[in-house]
C-alpha cells in the first residue's frame, strides 16, 4: 500500500480531511450541524462518492451511521462534542454493544481557542464523559498533518471494531 | 390510529412472512418486535435490535442507503418512534424508495410492561405525511396490511404503514441467541457486505469478496 503524500507545512487541514476520507474509500458521512463543520459538509455534499446524510440529532445520526456501516459502507460522522454527550445511550447500547467501526470526527468546542464562551461547560466535561462511555478517542496534534491522524483514527475504528472519536480543533475542520 | 378490536403483532407478522420479498432485509426493534419475529421467521437477513430504543428506524434508514437494491423493512413501535421523531423527518428528507416502515401502534410501551405512552392517540400516518412521506397509511387489519404492503409503487420515497395492534406485554422467548456481534456478522455475511482488509501500516480498505 503506497503511503499518502506528505502534506506541506501550512496545508489546508479541512481539505486534507476530505481528501483522506476519499482516499480511504469512505462512502457515507452522517452529520449534525455545528458552526465549525458547516462548510466541510457542503464540500462533502458535492462529492459523488460520499453520501451525506443530515440527521436531526446526534444519537439518531449514530444509528444511521451504524446502518450504513452494517450495509457495507465505510462511514464517518461529523458532529460537535456536545452531540457526543447527548448520544450516550445509543453509543453504549448500539454502537459499542454491536461493535460498529465508526470514524467520529468531532469538533472540540469549548477549548481555549473557541471564542464562543457558552461552549466552555461542554468542553470541560467532554473527555471525562468520553472516558465514562468507554469511547476511544484522541485529540489532534496541530504539529502533525491532519490526514494521517484521520487515517490512524479510521484504522483504529476498523481494527478494534468500535467507534473512535477524533477531537478536532477549529483549524482542523473549519473550512 | 388505535381502534377497539385490534389484531395481534403475530397476525401482522404472519402476513409479513408470507409476503416478504426473497431479497428483503428486516430490522426489528427491541422486545417482542425482535423476539417474535425471530420465533416466526428467523433468517440471516434479519437484524435484531435489543435495547437501543428508538434507534431501529434510523439504523434501517442507513441500511437502506447502503443497500439501495434491496427492500429494507423495519418494525418499530409507537413508543420507540416517539423517542426519536426526528428520525421520521430524516426519512422524509432522504426519501429512500426501498424502505418500508412498519409502526406497531399498540398505545403502550409494551417492552417495559405496558406503561402508558405520552400520547397514545396520535395519528402517526398523518405525522409521517407531514414529514414528506407521501405513502403513509393507517392499517387496522391483516388483510389491509397485505394489500398495502403488496401494492407499494416504487419511486416515491419510503412507505410507512401504521399497524393498529393489541399490546403484547408477555415476553416471547426467542428461539435463538440474540448475541449482538453474532447477529451483526451473520447479517453482513448474508448480504455479502465488504470486509475490512487491514494492512500493517494503516491504509486498510473495505473489500468485496
Amino acid at each position: 500500500m503506497a503511503k499518502p503524500a506528505a502534506q506541506p507545512p501550512g496545508a489546508h487541514r479541512p481539505s486534507a480531511i476530505l481528501d483522506t476520507l476519499k482516499r480511504l474509500g469512505f462512502g457515507a458521512a452522517i452529520a449534525v450541524p455545528d458552526g465549525w463543520l458547516g462548510e466541510i459538509l457542503v464540500r462533502i455534499e458535492q462529492e459523488p462518492t460520499i453520501r451525506l446524510v443530515r440527521a436531526t440529532h446526534e444519537e439518531e445520526a449514530l444509528a444511521v451511521a451504524c446502518g450504513t456501516r452494517l450495509g457495507g459502507l465505510r462511514t464517518a460522522m461529523f458532529v460537535q462534542n456536545a452531540g457526543v454527550l447527548s448520544m450516550g445511550a445509543g453509543m453504549v447500547s448500539l454502537a459499542q454493544r454491536y461493535q460498529f467501526p465508526l470514524l467520529m470526527l468531532v469538533s472540540y468546542r469549548g477549548t481555549l481557542e473557541d471564542p464562543v464562551f457558552y461552549h466552555a461547560p461542554k468542553g470541560r466535561v467532554t473527555e471525562p464523559v468520553f472516558k465514562g462511555f468507554g469511547l476511544a478517542y484522541a485529540r489532534t496534534d496541530r504539529n502533525r498533518p491532519i490526514g494521517v491522524q484521520v487515517e490512524e483514527a479510521a484504522t483504529f475504528a476498523e481494527e478494534a471494531s468500535c467507534p473512535f472519536a477524533l477531537l478536532l480543533s477549529r483549524e482542523d475542520v473549519q473550512w | 390510529m388505535v381502534n377497539a378490536a385490534r389484531p395481534s403483532r403475530a397476525d401482522y407478522y404472519k402476513v409479513l412472512a408470507d409476503t416478504l420479498p426473497a431479497n428483503a432485509l428486516v430490522v426489528t426493534s427491541l422486545g417482542n418486535a425482535s423476539y417474535l419475529w425471530a420465533a416466526m421467521h428467523h433468517a440471516p437477513e434479519n437484524f435484531y435490535i435489543e435495547d437501543a430504543m428508538g434507534l431501529a428506524l434510523p439504523l434501517a434508514l442507513g441500511l437502506a442507503i447502503a443497500q439501495p437494491e434491496r427492500p429494507v423493512i423495519v418494525v418499530e413501535g409507537d413508543g420507540a418512534v416517539l423517542m426519536h421523531l426526528g428520525a421520521l423527518v430524516t426519512v422524509g428528507a432522504v426519501a429512500p424508495d426501498n424502505l418500508t416502515v412498519l409502526l406497531i401502534q399498540n398505545g403502550v410501551h409494551a417492552a417495559s410492561g405496558g406503561q402508558a405512552l405520552t400520547n397514545a392517540a396520535l395519528d402517526l400516518a398523518e405525522l409521517a405525511r407531514s414529514t414528506g412521506i407521501a405513502r403513509a397509511t393507517n392499517v387496522a387489519t391483516p388483510q389491509a396490511f397485505a394489500s398495502a404492503i403488496g401494492s407499494a409503487p416504487a419511486g416515491r420515497g419510503a412507505q410507512v404503514l401504521v399497524l393498529s395492534t393489541e399490546p403484547d406485554v408477555e415476553v416471547v422467548r426467542p428461539p435463538i441467541a440474540l448475541d449482538p456481534v453474532l447477529t451483526k456478522h451473520r447479517f453482513m455475511a448474508a448480504i455479502g457486505a465488504p470486509r475490512y482488509v487491514p494492512t500493517m501500516f494503516g491504509g486498510g480498505r473495505l473489500v468485496s469478496e
